[in-house]
């Protein structure tokens, strides 16, 4: 009764319904406990041995009764035991009672499972003959067989209470052959917030019950439903020695795979080296990217990213997917190769929103580089739109401090307006605002700034006392043979940025940012269908402009201008030209100057400027605008003189800005006037820029022999 | 156990004198009270057999054959109820462990409602239906004290205890039966509660009542007839199956359902008539509306009075049958007396009218 009378106790134990478990308490008692089942704990491990000693003995006997009342016990207890063929050469004994036809069919019809059947074959006897009792072994039989339908069906259906109660009203349940009941209660318990009585049925189980394979099924389940620590406890219960000896190591190496995994994510938690080798010989015994992940990230939170860099390579290898190329891409930052880390993690972008994140991250490490580095044109040209589209203040504001480094003021001034509409409490960027808006001598700008920002940023508050140098920003000195703005590969593709007639200031406000990020064809497209949108028109299809009035056509003009498509705009701006209103005839002029601005073809805007009267504001704006493109296009061209002479020229209209001044000073340079140069880039370095203007004073005292700095 | 159950005999006075109302409507007013069936012995062995072996499987499985071979709590009490009424312990006993090995597992002891031979698990939908959760409850009940088994009388208890708990729902003045335990009530759906007539048994509400008199049987048995009255108070006179009482007084059409007097509300007549509740005036209006001179058994869209669909089967055509022979002692045609099974459901009805005409009515069969 070894079995039975544990579960009795365990049921009362575990179950722990004061009440209910009374009452079970006397069920108990009727149960089967006369005869002993073995009493020895199964010793072949796989199948409880079943004892039919008593079984042999009753058939032959021919007591065909009590023969099927020890078939129904043992069945309780083994259901997937079945009873001995050779019984019936046993029976036969004339001596014996004539048996009962019915409660054999009854058996016969427990034995095929035909429960329902034979609980009918039970009622139909009981109305023919009112004083007729069922074997009593048989009810209980019965009763085993509905409690476990019910308790499996509840427990199918999530009915946890249900499960429970089953089990209490029917303890006979709970032993070792019905080790699928036990885990169902076992969950039951866990489901229901009482983890310690789920423990305590594998407890229960892994005490008293054999087979190898349910020992080891108990600890899987356990790992799912119990805190780490219980199912540690539980390998105590592994069986060393014996027929069917178990081996838990793989619940051990589980629960060491934890560990690592918690481990790997927290640089200040350390793994055991056992843990470590664990984990290590999973990665070498599987194909499985999981293990590898977990040491990936192990090493990468462990000061050792050359060694994660290769775990990560090889979980991509074994399609790890996004989070191995998401601890990749880490990994390369980590190890400075910033450059290859965007490369990779742009691949990934679309596939997770971590990867997207990653790459964005990246990307805004990329660009804060110190020293800015020389980036390729298509690094850019990817970085923009992803930015754009995604939103991305930080990396809006690093794309802003990249133009300010590279001398892209009107560029910078736009990216740190962008960001602050991204993130309109994000200070550096309003620093930015604030010193690219001085630069550009911006004051209406400027002074928006301040005003908003100076109670809540000291730095801008100083930069508008004019108190101090501003404080460095991630920039140094540029690469002496890129020392300009034009060198510089966004500025290749990138139209200048034009000043706007005030009547578009409404609308133009979304499009000069778009402007700013024209950085190559990608984007022109992208932009079109966003400036079509936002303008409510299409202007992208080519079309004559000839037969358009002249608001239409100078309309069309400005259309093609943001659509950057400027020698289709001069036509458009031809026929407003010859039509419109003196007033659109202006407008036309100041367009089509720009247009040709915007194509390098400054001779060709000077004389479009001159075709009708410009206010003396646009005629300052847009003399300025020709000479600056000017003098960039005389240097680009290595014409030092001619460049000298423009910004002289436009000096006299405009004040001369930080950037045309370093130009100026590298002018000096060229011609071999060091002196000039030095004046020049000493009075930038005065007003507070001085990285650039060192970098130019470095390079006369590298020609000159004589090392200032 | 048996001493725990109150004797039916001890209790049918206070039973009779609780489940009884003056029902003002219109211009009379009418005496209603529920009078006990006895049930057992009311249907033929020739007829029960007919509709055991087409519908009852030997695992006791009652099978919906118009429905893709599912079960249903609610076809599991028909199932034990006609048993009952062909006195055949056998197969009741048969449907019972169907019924309770496989639907009785809720945590709230309710029936799941849904089978599906199919599913996996099988349980496709845990929701209980009440209707099905009375039909098992009153029949155990019977069984119970009829055949002096106090398993299907503890059963029954419990059974009624749990629809009390957990199905019985304040609405407004009323306290009325929720169709399920999920989904129907106030804060389920916006149009909440909503009830389903044909869910009142209204014979079991007594019986139950003796066994969980802690719940408030007969004011739902009640409020059921009240809102009855309501619903049949319209141009149409008929009921709606899915009915929204979130306006208080006045019952619509429940959302998501169509208008409709269908197939679930044109058992409420049946019910009516096997709780001996004849009195109604509603039931001579519906006499009327389903004789053959007018539009018969039909589904009726209840706000334009439009038939969608006439039915024929003699599981429906016995219903007025049955109506004018309990109201004004018509004979049953003769062409509905043998019974020829088709479908699960009109076969079910129509044992359950034929059972009520054997007991009550001998002399119109």
């Amino acid at each position: 009764m070894r079995l039975v009378g544990s579960a009795i106790t365990i049921a009362v134990a575990i179950l722990g319904f004061a009440a209910i478990a009374q009452q079970t308490g006397s069920d108990g008692n009727q149960l089967p406990a006369a005869t002993p089942p073995s009493p020895a704990p199964p010793a072949n491990g796989s199948q409880p041995q079943v004892d039919e000693s008593a079984l042999r003995y009753f058939a032959s006997q021919g007591d065909t009764r009590r023969v099927n009342a020890e078939i129904a016990r043992l069945r309780a207890l083994y259901p997937n035991w079945s009873p001995p063929s050779d019984l019936s050469q046993l029976s036969g004994n004339p001596g014996a009672a004539a048996p009962d036809p019915l409660i054999e069919r009854l058996w016969n019809l427990y034995r095929e499972d035909r429960i329902a059947e034979v609980r009918a074959a039970i009622a139909e006897r009981q109305t023919s003959d009112s004083n007729w009792k069922p074997p009593e072994e048989l009810i209980a039989a019965l009763e085993t067989v509905e409690a476990r339908r019910r308790l499996t069906n509840a427990s199918d259906t999530g009915q946890w209470r249900t499960v429970l109660q089953v089990a209490t009203e029917a303890p006979s349940l709970l032993t070792c052959v019905n080790v699928d009941v036990l885990w169902r209660v076992a969950e039951a318990f866990a489901r229901t917030d009482q983890v310690n009585r789920t423990r305590d049925v594998y407890t229960y189980l892994l005490q008293n019950c054999a087979n190898p394979g349910e020992r080891l099924a108990t600890l899987q389940k356990a790992l799912t439903l119990l805190p780490e620590t219980q199912v540690a406890a539980l390998l105590q219960f592994e069986r060393k020695t014996g027929e069917a000896p178990d081996d838990f190591s793989s619940i051990r190496d589980e629960l060491a795979r934890r560990r690592v995994e918690r481990a790997s994510l927290d640089s200040k938690m350390t793994a055991s080296a056992e843990d470590l080798a664990v984990v290590e010989r999973l990665i070498q015994n599987s194909s499985d990217a999981g293990p590898v992940l977990i040491l990936g990230w192990y090493n990468y939170h462990h000061g050792n990213p050359a060694r994660a860099l290769e775990l990560f390579k090889t979980a991509l290898g074994r399609n790890g997917g996004t989070k191995a190329a998401e601890g990749y891409a880490m990994t390369l930052r980590a190890l400075e190769r910033i450059s290859d880390a965007e490369a990779f993690a742009y691949e990934w972008r679309e596939r997770a929103p971590e990867n997207m994140k990653i790459y964005l991250d990246v990307a805004t490490a990329l660009l804060s580089q110190d020293p800015p580095p020389r980036l390729e044109p298509q690094v850019l040209a990817r970085i923009v739109p992803v930015v754009t589209a995604q939103r991305f203040p930080d990396a809006a504001q690093s794309l802003g401090w990249y133009s300010y480094n590279t001398q892209q003021i009107r560029t910078a001034r736009d990216w740190f307006r962008t960001a602050l509409t991204w993130k309109a409490d994000d200070e550096p960027s309003a620093y930015g605002l604030a010193l690219t808006t001085q630069r550009l001598n911006d004051r209406a700008g400027f002074n928006a700034v301040v005003a908003q920002w100076r109670s809540r940023s000291q730095r801008i508050a100083d930069l508008a006392d004019g108190i101090g140098t501003p404080g460095r920003q991630p920039a140094a000195t540029p690469v002496v043979a890129a020392p300009i703005p034009m060198a510089q590969p966004g500025e290749t593709t990138l139209p200048p940025v034009q000043p706007r007639p005030e009547s578009r200031q409404v609308t133009a406000e979304q499009v000069e940012t778009e402007q700013t990020f024209a950085r190559t064809e990608v984007n022109v497209r992208r932009r079109q269908t966003q400036a079509r949108s936002a303008l409510g028109r299409n202007c992208a299809m080519t079309r004559n402009p000839a037969g358009l009035t002249g608001d239409s056509a100078l309309t069309r003009g400005w259309c093609l201008m943001e659509i950057n498509r400027p020698m289709e705009a001069v036509a458009a701006f031809d026929q407003a030209l010859s039509t419109g209103s003196s007033r659109t005839r202006e407008e036309a002029a100041y367009g089509k100057s720009l247009a040709y601005l915007r194509k390098n073809l400054t001779s060709e805007a000077a004389i479009a400027a001159a075709e009708a009267p410009q206010t003396r504001e646009r005629r300052a704006e847009l003399g300025a605008s020709i000479l600056t493109q000017r003098a960039l296009a005389a240097y680009r061209d290595g014409r030092y003189v001619e460049t000298l002479l423009a910004l002289s020229e436009r000096a006299r209209i405009v004040p001369e800005q930080n950037d045309l001044l370093l130009i100026r000073g590298w002018s000096y340079l060229k011609l071999g006037r060091y002196d000039d140069a030095e004046k020049v880039f000493r009075a930038v370095q005065q007003t507070g820029y001085s990285e650039e203007a060192a970098a130019g004073l470095n390079a006369i005292a590298e020609v000159t022999g004589q090392m200032r700095y | 156990m048996r001493n725990r159950t109150p004797s039916p005999a001890r209790l049918l006075p206070w039973i009779v004198a609780a489940f009884s109302l003056l029902v003002a409507s219109m211009a009379s007013s009418q005496s209603l009270s529920v009078q006990p069936l006895n049930v057992v012995g009311s249907v033929s062995p020739a007829d029960w057999e007919a509709y055991r072996s087409r519908f009852v499987e030997d695992t006791g499985r009652v099978v919906d054959t118009a429905n893709g071979n599912i079960s249903h709590s609610e076809g599991q009490g028909y199932g034990l109820l006609l048993a009952l009424a062909a006195a055949d312990r056998r197969s009741f006993e048969q449907i019972w462990h169907f019924t309770f090995t496989e639907l009785l597992i809720r945590d709230d002891g309710l029936a799941a409602w849904k089978w599906d031979p199919a599913g996996k698990p099988r349980v496709t939908d845990r929701n209980n239906a009440s209707d099905g959760d009375l039909l098992i409850a009153y029949a155990l009940a019977k069984a119970g004290s009829a055949w002096h088994e106090p398993r299907y009388t503890t059963a029954a208890q419990k059974l009624a205890k749990a629809i009390g708990k957990s199905t019985f729902s304040r609405s407004g003045r009323s306290l009325i039966l929720l169709p399920g335990v999920l989904g129907f009530g106030s804060g389920d759906r916006p149009d909440g509660p909503v009830v389903n007539l044909s869910y009142w048994v209204f014979e079991a509400f007594p019986v139950l009542a003796a066994l969980a008199p802690e719940y408030e049987w007969s004011r739902v048995w009640r409020d059921g007839v009240m809102l009855l009255q309501q619903g049949t108070s319209g141009r149409i006179r008929l009921p709606a199956d899915w009915i929204s009482l979130q306006n208080g007084l006045q019952p619509q059409p429940a959302d998501g359902f169509p208008p409709e007097f269908g197939y679930n509300s044109l058992r409420i007549p049946l019910y009516l008539l096997r709780a001996g509740m004849t009195d109604l005036e509603w039931l001579r209006a519906l006499k009327q509306r389903w004789s053959a001179e007018n539009e018969g058994v039909a589904v009726v869209n209840v706000v334009t009075g439009q038939v969608r669909e006439r039915l024929t089967d003699q599981g429906y055509a016995i219903l007025p049958a049955a109506l004018a022979c309990a109201l004004d002692g018509t004979p049953v045609p003769d062409s509905l007396k043998t019974f020829e099974p088709s479908l699960y459901y009109p076969s079910t009805l129509y044992l359950l009218a034929k059972s009520l005409l054997g007991e009550k009515y001998p002399q119109c069969v």
